[in-house]
């Protein structure tokens, strides 16, 4: 008889509870698999916005101000050799949206010579980087855009501005970047932009931020200081912030939906915990004379404690499998993307399934199983033989 | 006769360990409903507010909202001809208000300044205070000739920097300073999470010479649909909306925010209600004596039934109670004030969460009806027993 077999009748000694707990644990495993991976897929957005080293500066007042096109050149005259900043591009929002469209894309006009510099990251090989610097329309763009619209490389398209003035320009995609992380961004060339202000008056040389790649995390802190004490008490007094933290201003705002998903995933793990712990303590109560037995026989007492952790843990684990695997086969055929898509909220494409957040729900579910058995299986250890024989349940 | 309540009662905390894991399973479900439905209810009663059917919008065509949109002063003026307009009574000046849309980026006090968030600043004339009426003035309004801005209640109370006395940098260069002199409430309504700041004096800090949108309103008897088909029209040919319908096309993400809390939310339903049978199943198996007692005794199978499904709504409700204070605990705790972001505004629409008693109760029948569903099965094998072999159990 091995431990195995006791566990197994154990556990379908009674299946209805086993069933019930099993299901009861179920859903809000579920739940935990698409939340944690969602949380997984911010930290891993995070970490890749710290690895790239980027400073971003904006208007003080507002980011919707505009800064003169001119401050670049002052900004690179703070480190002439280079050694602190790589590369300052100019970004001007444009807002493009395609006619009849509800996704919002995060659409930038960006410097063309520094662009590839500071969003390495994007992946652009040689041959597209040679084109974006040829091809005056050039735009490189994210997956997001791609799938919803069909786009392939080398396609014409038509953005609509929806800033002032109003422009309604035509661009040739030269790069779809697979970066993940980067799915719902729409670059293109700021002199082409320019010429395109010009043409019907209106004000150019304008910039929204500025992105500049530093060479270390020192860097950022002390071009941060450096460019803010430059700019204060002019008209284009800025405020330099790293783009951990730019990029945290616009999930706040968007309901933080993170901080949704965090909550969530902890509230499910206090509920879960709580229904193994019921559903152990039943099962403990029912067999008290069993468990004495067993120690009258001669298993040892940790035999026992095992026995009974043992059984919570295979109870936990059994309940879990049965919610994060319907809930990954969802996630992988319905991924956050089509959400994204739905409401025109992009931060949502983040949901997708992702290996280390199944791992980690199931270490959770283990934990909780070992938790909730904790409390029976001590007291089957601490069991005086001689009473729990006679006890009736 | 049917079995009384303090039996039940006492039947519950037999199994104390059991019990009070059953109820923190429920009061946990219970809190997060509470949390939900007062979130819920927060937002579409802001919205609600701005839902005044005889305020017509008008913005550029093809604009998708306020901030990116802009009328030329002629093509305003054309707004003039409108059929419809209501006209003030004393003056015979048409309602019809021309506002400015910029923003200034303040700092949440909710998490101490650490994100700040797009606030709204709106550039008014006088007329606006007759066109938006549920717009209330708590003290004094801008000055028409020193830089001056009344700030929103909720606005006030969420971001930084917006006391009566304090000075708000904002203009095109953010070299402007605007003090603030008063607040005003907008009955929870959307506007109460702007800045407003006379008109001329905003447009000549941000050197523009067109206004973002014009609100107008409908006289008595006016028809908002043959207005909004005028606007559009070849004489004016700017777009149009009732307030409502233009905040109803706003609520993208909260659209989203809800309908991933509402799928949580019924994981959580279903996880409670087999933790109650659960619950319930045990305690049936360890009375089967007793239940084969009270029918000997005359109790029918109706009664039994009855009795299970009264001790597992004890339950709930216990559980329910519970659940509703920790999440009034919570709010008063950890702070009730939330604000959203608008993908088209870019600007935060902000609202604090209240608890009314409607949303308790709602919460408490919700998870009655758990109650009742989780113990359906449990109290029917109860009332179903055989008494003769039950009685015999051990």
């Amino acid at each position: 008889m091995t431990l195995t077999y006791v566990l197994m009748q154990n556990l379908k000694r009674n299946p209805l509870r086993t069933a019930l707990t099993a299901i009861a644990f179920a859903f809000p495993m579920a739940v935990f698999v698409a939340a944690i991976a969602f949380v997984v897929a911010m930290v891993r957005l995070s970490q890749a916005n710290a690895q790239e080293l980027r400073l971003v500066v904006r208007h003080k007042a507002t980011l919707t101000n505009y800064l003169p096109e001119g401050n670049r050149r002052k900004i690179e005259a703070l480190d002439p050799d280079r050694t602190r900043l790589k590369a300052i591009c100019g970004m001007r929002w444009f807002g493009g949206r395609v006619p009849d469209s509800k996704i919002a894309l995060t659409n930038l006009a960006v410097d063309p010579d520094t662009f590839p510099i500071v969003y390495s990251d994007l992946a652009m090989t040689e041959d597209e980087t040679a084109l974006w610097h040829r091809e005056r329309r050039a735009a490189v763009i994210g997956s997001l855009p791609a799938s919803a619209y069909g786009w392939k490389v080398g396609d014409r398209v038509t953005l609509n501005s929806t800033v002032p003035p109003y422009l309604s320009l035509e661009f040739q995609i030269v790069c779809i970047s697979p970066n993940p992380v980067r799915a719902n961004f729409f670059f293109f060339r700021r002199d082409y932009l320019d010429e395109s202000l010009v043409q019907i008056n209106a004000p150019s040389g304008r910039v929204n931020t500025f992105w500049i790649k530093c060479t270390s995390v020192e860097a950022i802190r002390s071009l941060q200081q450096q460019i803010d004490a430059m700019f204060a008490n002019s008209p284009d007094e800025t405020k330099s912030e790293d783009e951990n933290a730019f990029v945290a201003g616009f999930i706040q705002a968007t309901g933080d939906i993170p901080a949704l998903m965090q909550a969530m995933a902890i509230v499910v793990v206090f509920i879960v915990a709580l229904i193994a712990g019921n559903a152990m303590m039943m099962s403990f109560r029912e067999r008290v004379r069993e468990l004495a037995v067993f120690k009258a026989i001669g298993f040892p007492s940790l035999r026992v404690f095992f026995i009974v952790i043992t059984e919570s843990l295979m109870l936990a684990l059994f309940g879990a499998m049965l919610g994060v695997v319907p809930a990954s086969v969802l996630l992988l055929i319905f991924p956050g993307q089509e959400l994204a898509k739905l409401f025109g909220v992009p931060i949502i494409n983040q949901l997708r399934l992702s290996w280390p957040a199944v791992v980690g729900a199931l270490a959770i579910a283990a934990f909780v199983g070992l938790v909730a058995g904790f409390w029976p299986a001590w007291q089957a250890l601490r069991l005086k033989t001689v009473d729990a024989i006679r006890h009736v349940a | 006769m049917s079995l009384p309540l303090s039996y039940h009662l006492r039947c519950l905390f037999v199994r104390k360990t059991s019990t009070i894991l059953t109820i923190l399973v429920v009061a946990a479900v219970v809190a997060v409903l509470a949390w939900m439905t007062a979130f819920a209810q927060a937002v579409k009663s802001s919205l609600a507010v701005a839902g005044d059917e005889r305020k017509i919008i008008v913005l550029r065509q093809g604009a998708t909202a306020e901030s990116n949109s802009v009328i030329p002063v002629d093509e305003f003026n054309k707004l003039r001809q409108l059929t419809h307009l209501a006209t003030d009574a004393s003056t015979g000046e048409a309602l019809l208000s021309p506002e400015l849309m910029v923003q200034v980026a303040l700092p949440r006090l909710r998490d101490a300044g650490r994100t700040t968030a797009n606030v709204a600043v709106r550039g008014v004339t006088e007329k606006a205070f007759q066109v938006h009426p549920k717009i209330k003035l708590l003290g004094s309004s801008f000055s028409k000739g020193q830089p001056e801005v009344i700030a929103g209640l909720a606005a006030a109370k969420q971001f930084a920097g917006l006391n009566v006395g304090d000075t708000l940098h904002m203009g095109y260069g953010g070299d402007r300073g605007y003090r603030v002199a008063g607040h005003f409430s907008a009955q929870g309504g959307p506007m109460e999470s702007e800045i407003w700041a006379y008109l001329p004096s905003l447009m000549s800090s941000y050197a523009r010479t067109m206004y973002s949108s014009a609100y107008l309103r409908l006289r008595e008897g006016g028809d908002a649909a043959a207005t909004i088909e005028q606007i559009r029209g070849p004489a004016i040919q700017l777009s149009a909306a009732t307030e409502a319908q233009y905040w109803k096309e706003q609520s993208g993400t909260f659209q989203l925010y809800l309908l991933l809390a509402y799928i949580f939310l019924a994981a959580m339903c279903v996880a409670a209600i087999f933790a109650i049978a659960n619950t319930m199943f045990s305690f049936v198996a360890g009375r089967t004596r007793e239940i084969a007692m009270l029918r000997t005794i005359g109790f029918g199978r109706g009664k039994i039934l009855a009795g299970f499904m009264t001790e597992s709504v004890l339950l709930s409700l216990m559980g329910g109670v519970i659940g509703s204070g920790l999440c009034a605990a919570w709010l008063a705790l950890v702070g009730n004030k939330k604000d959203m972001f608008g993908a088209n505004t870019f600007t935060t629409l902000a609202f604090e969460i209240k608890l009314n008693p409607l949303i308790i109760i709602q919460s408490l029948l919700a998870v009655t009806l758990v109650g009742v569903v989780g113990a359906l099965w449990p109290a029917t094998r109860a009332a179903r027993l055989q008494v003769v072999s039950a009685l015999r159990e051990p």
